[in-house]
């Protein structure tokens, strides 16, 4: 893959350039926590790339909390304008690349993520101080970005290290050239060290690995295990709803006008009424049965189906967690 | 521990998927307006609505999304033929969107959004008899299904259909069996759990006309349609009477809103029963903990 390095001084300029044909988001630290902020000319541009992910999850970029899917009796749906997310981190590239699978690979296409997935562009950005709460390296994500990502930048000492993985990321590249320099061995030695550093320390902060088979263990659970489980569990539902990976929704029809709306909205398999059917039966009318079900989802059935974990470990869930409860502890148990 | 690395590429995934979607066609989230043609009660609570054309196409096992506007939608399989003109819905008012659905006049608009699931799978059953059993509004979906057999009768050695519901007044489609019972290869034997004065024919549970059961059991498919209750004990039987698990159809309740195997409310085990469903073997379910709610 191609690499470019853009200077320091030249961060806000290529920033405001993006934003000439889209709106740029961008990672800013405030009380102890990194959100995402829409790059504004005459805002301070204060990004930081080196934080870990943001405190809220970026899926509702691509799937908002509140869409509307469709119109009756005439379709017709919102337009949806470029975007730029830069400098989200590769736990979150997990969730795109969990959501590509349901909404686009597996068919029907979902053209609604479809055409916001086409209209973003991801500059992912490396992630050198993973915290307590981090565990991509137990669910087979690395702390920067190795593809999904159209860019993936790397903060050295002298600006972005930019690393381009996809023809668009290119395509921006070459219209932004004036902006860049070329890469030095300094700068990829840097890059190294950054990356190593990241590794041991997430190493560090999970010492123990999940079991080979972990999917198989959730699966095998006993009634005990899953009751343990979910003792301190306030049914909050913080966890699904900060949850990068979860993608569980529900369709409603409202009213506007003469037209009906179909909104879709996000839902999580922790309401008691998730799974409940027209007749009143529910299967998982028990919070041990829902509470694990997210662990058979994640760790078992998504594994089955497409080779990887429905799990970021962005720790969001624990760090959500009314009860604290750390989904890491519980698999390590298993 | 290291996991399958995924495809980490957004040109292949955004690749692959060109041409597809954004377009109305194809948004899977959009239902069709279709006016209501006819309507017809079936038994206090239970009614047919006929609607103006075929708004979809589908196979005998396929479901739909039924919408009511401004209200929602809810999850039917059709009760008419397949190669009809007309789509036909048989619903029981139990919930908010069918209550809503009963109090539709003839030339209403609803919506209609499918086909999903997969459809019975009849070039297996073809040489075979076809062992049917069905109660309550459980008949609605297996309707569909005798009328697709009886569009290719000579292909099927024998059908049978066993049918239970709950009082005389109570069983679907009586305006039609008389002409059914009268069509060759075709066997249709009911009950009824309370009989009345003007009732002649069986009284017992469904599992009543399980006693004999006159077919080959080890090369029959049977199909299974009713209320939980009756799905757990035919199954039982059938299981017990020597039926192969995989030739036993069972029409899996499940709480479905996208019928596309993507929001994950209808998912059993590891099944979605919108997409791998609506019908799954005995074999598909049995290790499930419990697969009938």
């Amino acid at each position: 893959m191609k690499l470019y390095l853009l200077p320091s001084n030249n961060i806000k300029n290529f920033a405001e350039k993006l934003a000439q044909d889209g709106s740029v988001f961008y990672p800013v630290f405030e009380d102890n926590k990194t959100h995402l902020v829409k790059f504004a000319e005459d805002k301070e541009f204060e990004p930081d790339f080196e934080k870990i992910r943001t405190a809220e999850n970026i899926k509702h970029f691509f799937f908002p909390s509140r869409d509307v899917v469709a119109k009756f009796p005439k379709d017709s749906r919102p337009k949806v304008g470029k975007q730029y997310l830069f400098g989200i981190k590769s736990c979150d590239l997990r969730g795109v690349d969990v959501y590509d699978r349901v909404f686009i690979k597996n068919e029907p296409v979902d053209p609604m993520y479809q055409e916001r997935r086409e209209k973003t562009i991801i500059i992912s950005a490396d992630c050198p101080e993973p915290a307590d709460c981090c565990f991509c390296n137990l669910v087979g994500v690395s702390p920067y970005g190795e593809g999904t990502c159209d860019i993936n930048v790397t903060k050295i000492s002298a600006g972005l290290l930019c690393e381009v993985f996809t023809k668009r990321g290119e395509q921006i590249m070459s219209k932004h050239q004036d902006l860049f320099k070329e890469v030095g061995k300094d700068n990829i030695k840097e890059r190294e060290k950054i990356r190593k550093d990241a590794l041991k320390r997430l190493g560090k902060i999970n010492e123990k690995s999940f079991k080979e088979d972990i999917g198989e263990r959730v699966e095998k659970a006993d009634k005990e295990t899953m009751q343990d489980a979910q003792k301190d569990c306030v049914e909050c539902f913080a966890c699904l709803h900060a949850c990068p990976t979860c993608y569980c929704f529900l369709l409603s029809d409202y009213k506007k006008g003469k037209d009906v709306e179909r909104i879709r909205t996000w839902d999580a398999c922790y309401y008691a009424a998730y799974a409940r059917v027209g007749g009143g039966a529910n299967p998982r009318s028990d919070l041990k049965d829902r509470f694990w079900n997210r662990f058979l989802c994640k760790f078992n059935y998504f594994h089955e189906y497409e080779g990887f974990f429905a799990c970021s470990g962005c720790g969001r869930c624990y760090r959500g967690c009314s009860g604290k409860i750390d989904i890491r502890e519980i698999l390590w148990k298993l | 521990m290291e996991t399958v690395n995924p495809v980490r590429n957004s040109d292949k995934v955004l690749d692959q998927s060109q041409g597809m979607g954004l377009s109305n066609e194809v948004n899977p989230y959009y239902s069709i307006p279709i006016k209501i043609k006819k309507i017809i009660p079936e038994t206090s609570n239970i009614t047919t609505f006929i609607l103006e054309g075929m708004p979809i196409k589908f196979e005998a096992g396929q479901f739909a999304e039924l919408t009511v506007p401004g209200i929602g939608e809810a999850p039917f399989t059709p009760s008419s033929s397949p190669y009809a003109k007309d789509m036909e819905f048989t619903i029981m008012q139990v919930g908010r969107v069918t209550s809503a659905l009963f109090e539709l006049k003839q030339g209403d608009l609803v919506g209609v959004r499918g086909p999903f699931g997969k459809p019975y799978p009849l070039d297996d059953f073809k040489g075979k008899e076809i062992y049917i059993v069905g109660g309550g509004v459980g008949f609605a979906p297996l309707r569909s299904l005798f009328l697709a057999l009886l569009y290719n009768i000579k292909k099927y050695k024998k059908i049978y259909i066993r049918y239970g519901a709950r009082t005389p007044d109570d069983i679907v489609y009586r305006r039609l069996i008389p002409d059914w019972q009268k069509i060759n290869g075709v066997d249709i034997v009911l009950t009824v759990d309370v009989g009345d004065e003007s009732w002649e024919g069986l009284v017992g549970v469904v599992t009543v006309l399980l006693d004999e059961i006159p077919v080959n059991v080890k090369n029959s498919p049977t199909i299974v349609c009713g209320p939980p209750i009756m799905l757990k004990f035919v199954t039982q039987r059938l299981v017990e009477v020597g039926f192969e698990h995989k030739n036993i159809y069972l029409s899996m309740e499940s709480n479905m809103s996208c019928g596309i195997g993507k929001c994950n409310h209808c998912r059993v085990g590891k099944f979605y029963v919108c997409k791998d469903g609506p019908v799954l073997t005995w074999d598909d379910v049995k290790d499930i903990e419990e697969p009938f709610l």
